[in-house]
């Protein structure tokens, strides 16, 4: 367990629905066995792009306050919103500009893409690799587990209210199989109109 | 490459000291083959991404664009395929606009394995090469050590053994396009099915002299998953929230973004 | 030499199913090397090499004390193999006999097969000397296995607790042992990943004089506060009660469910995020 990526626990999973997407983190930041934090948030919100991090706790802290620099700038530049195909891209980079010497992180992309309208979900390996899926992305120490659940919970096109089950479920059944994920979990299910709900699950806290 | 940031290194390289591995990236693990037919190259790969012993991606694009008359097809690490590619058709584009002529191949293979040879084969990239260009059509190889190949059929990867063993066997000279075509996929059928690290579908890219490059994506899909036997629907409200903990916003529209104050002017 | 036991056929005897007995103790073979724990060490162990081959379950917490009522045993359910959860719902507390009860902690395997054949043991001392063992003899023949496998690699830290006769009257005793070979009596241990936790709350909580109900709720408790805490304890808390007439089962709670009861009967828990 001296392994970077699995010292703070964590895991992120991302789905697409119909007109909808959703992103979903645990709460639980541990230092090995110890858990420290139920509070410990892993999606961050840069306009209409959701970013999940899971990895090293440190790692996840400086990332996504470089992202939040860079999609500051970028809005300020180009006086545009950041569609999530461009955020993800703008990961990928920044991952990649540490080819080797990376971040231990694993960050998730979810969004929707103002001009098409089209729900984008986006997942990445710590040196920047892009694995833009079509139905949905995890990462995290639970990434097995929550690959698991996903394949068979998952539905397409599913209503903003059916993915807020489907996604919840598939977080927090993967996390009774992880120990070092769970402790509270968020969810936020993202609509076309730019609605967002955001939703803290009522989980096992052991 | 400019800005390849070793920051991390010192760190990093401490705690690989102290027993720490280093973090599993995505490889290709792949099939790729690329075949020459009288009247052009065709490039061909399977769709399959892994992270250890899990796929990470079931339809990933393997073969990339570095310029309208030249392609590459990757094996190794998925991320060091995908920007070396990126950042070498960003060069051709701006080497043609310079000279005002179409690029040839051999300028990328060139460019190429010098980038990849400085690195040492720290870039895990393990590209075929395939174009047409004024001197004809072209087929390469490159290790990521910066080692290239010349053929009239190539395969890279893990499944290139199981790929060579089909070209081997049914390769002659003076194909046609659609025989070309048919050997390709047939080469990466047989990674697809024989080698663990390579799957799913067969994605093929067809470049002929005086025509646009054509990429047929899912050229053949023998691996389309089943309808599941059964649907796992959750009533709404199985899942159990906290009313206090939850809300609902709108993300601000782009007109709020050119009225609203900076970020930087709310903070003080 | 007549005994019972020795009229028994030879395959109702625990040496079948065990590897041949030397000084009546299951004899394992060892690798032909020089440091067979170096070797065990290096496939078992996945602190230090996470890819190992063999990944033994161990993450408990564990706890027993003496008050005036008997003894209290709780222990949580869960197995892991690094941050796999290998089991939700595993016994930790072995019945050894009626009368006596063992915990487990550590290596899965290594206490079900030794508190098992403990068990066996015991049972043989009351057919040979027509009384039943106490505790303290029963921990001892426990703490020599160890002893003599010391530093082969074995993993345990179980607790022996049950009544055992002394001077005409029934005494309650509680055994600490563990793979080290140490062998503690005491009136209150905790073991496992867990046992910090758990003695935060058994130390503001416990008293000799506690009332059975009482003494009954702080053993559950502690075990909840672990499971809260520690990643590798969880899922849900076994009860057991010794009395001089043997042990009461009390019941299986599930953590998740006691948590969020307690944090809403003693307004505790509150790091746990609701807003």
């Amino acid at each position: 367990m001296s392994n970077p990526s699995e010292i703070n626990g964590g895991s992120a999973v991302a789905m697409i629905g119909k007109d909808c997407v959703a992103i979903a983190c645990d709460l639980r930041l541990g230092l090995q066995s110890v858990t420290v934090s139920g509070d410990f948030e892993k999606i961050f919100q840069y306009g209409g792009n959701f970013v999940a991090f899971t990895g090293l706790a440190t790692d996840v802290q400086t990332v996504s306050t470089e992202l939040r620099q860079k999609h500051a700038l970028y809005e300020m530049v180009e006086e545009r919103s950041m569609e999530p195909n461009t955020a993800a891209h703008l990961v990928s980079s920044m991952l990649y500009s540490r080819r080797f010497a990376p971040w231990f992180v694993g960050p998730l992309v979810a969004g929707i893409n103002s001009t098409t309208g089209e729900p984008y979900v986006c997942s990445f390996d710590s040196i920047g690799s892009m694995d833009v899926s079509h139905d949905f992305v995890v990462t995290g120490t639970a990434t097995n587990q929550l690959y698991g659940m996903a394949e068979s919970l998952y539905e397409k096109d599913m209503s903003p209210e059916q993915l807020f089950e489907t996604i919840s479920q598939t977080l927090l059944c993967a996390a009774d199989r992880d120990a070092i994920t769970g402790s509270g979990g968020l969810v936020y299910v993202i609509e076309k109109n730019g609605k967002v709900t955001k939703k803290l699950l009522k989980s096992r806290q052991d | 490459m400019a800005g390849l940031s070793f920051d991390n290194y010192r760190r990093n390289k401490s705690l690989e000291a102290s027993g720490v591995l280093p973090p599993k990236t995505t490889s290709t693990g792949t099939t790729i083959v690329g075949c020459k037919f009288n009247g052009g190259v065709i490039l061909s790969a399977d769709t399959r991404a892994t992270a250890g012993m899990v796929v990470a991606d079931k339809n990933c694009l393997k073969l990339h664009r570095l310029a309208p008359n030249i392609w590459c097809a990757g094996a190794g690490t998925a991320s060091d395929n995908d920007k070396v590619t990126e950042l070498e058709s960003s060069q051709l584009e701006i080497h043609s606009q310079w000279t005002g002529r179409a690029p040839r191949v051999v300028t990328a293979l060139t460019h190429l394995k010098q980038h990849l040879f400085k690195y040492q084969g720290h870039v895990g990239a393990y590209l075929i090469i395939a174009g047409v260009d004024v001197t004809g059509s072209h087929l390469f190889s490159l290790h990521a050590h910066g080692s290239t190949d010349v053929g009239p059929y190539l395969a890279l990867g893990s499944g290139s053994m199981a790929a060579l063993s089909v070209l081997e066997s049914k390769w002659k000279e003076d194909l046609t396009k659609e025989e070309a075509m048919e050997l390709c996929s047939e080469a990466i059928m047989a990674g697809v099915f024989n080698d663990l690290a390579s799957g799913s579908n067969v994605d093929l890219c067809v470049i002929e002299k005086g025509k646009p490059s054509r990429l047929h994506r899912g050229y053949k899909q023998p691996n389309q998953r089943l309808q599941k036997q059964r649907n796992y629907n959750f009533d709404i409200g199985t899942t159990s929230y906290f009313e206090a903990g939850s809300e609902v916003f709108y993300i601000s529209k782009q007109s709020d973004l050119e009225t609203s104050a900076m970020e930087v002017d709310q903070v003080s | 030499m007549d005994t019972v036991i020795d009229q028994l056929p030879k395959s109702v005897d625990a040496a079948a199913a065990l590897p041949a007995c030397v000084n009546g103790l299951p004899n394992f073979e060892f690798p032909s090397i020089d440091t067979p724990s170096a070797f065990l060490r290096a496939f078992t162990d996945d602190a230090s090499n996470p890819d190992v081959p063999i990944k033994p379950q161990h993450g408990t917490t564990t706890l027993a004390f003496k008050f005036q009522g008997g003894i209290i045993v709780a222990v949580d359910s869960r197995a892991s193999a690094g941050s796999w959860i290998a089991s939700q719902k595993v016994k930790k507390v072995l019945e050894i006999n009626p009368f006596m009860l063992g915990t487990m902690a550590g290596g899965a395997a290594d206490c079900q097969f030794w508190e098992r054949w403990l068990g066996s043991q015991c049972r043989l001392y009351e057919l040979r000397n027509k009384k039943r063992i106490s505790v303290s003899a029963a921990s001892k023949i426990l703490a020599n296995v160890t002893y003599h496998y010391k530093g082969s690699g074995l993993s345990m830290g179980t607790m022996v607790c049950g009544y055992s006769e002394k001077n005409n009257t029934l005494e309650p005793e509680i055994y600490y042992v563990d793979s080290d070979g140490s062998r503690v009596a005491g009136q209150l241990f905790s073991v496992g990943s867990g046992q910090t936790f758990a003695y935060g709350v058994l130390d503001q909580g416990y008293d000799y004089n506690l009332s059975v109900e009482d003494a009954l709720t702080l053993g559950k408790r502690a075990i909840i506060a672990a499971t809260h805490r520690d990643a590798y304890s969880g899922n849900s808390c076994n009860l057991y009660h010794l009395k001089p007439t043997g042990w009461v089962y009390h019941g299986n709670y599930d953590a998740a469910a006691e948590i969020w009861r307690l944090k809403e009967a003693e307004g505790s828990f509150n790091d746990i995020r609701t807003k």
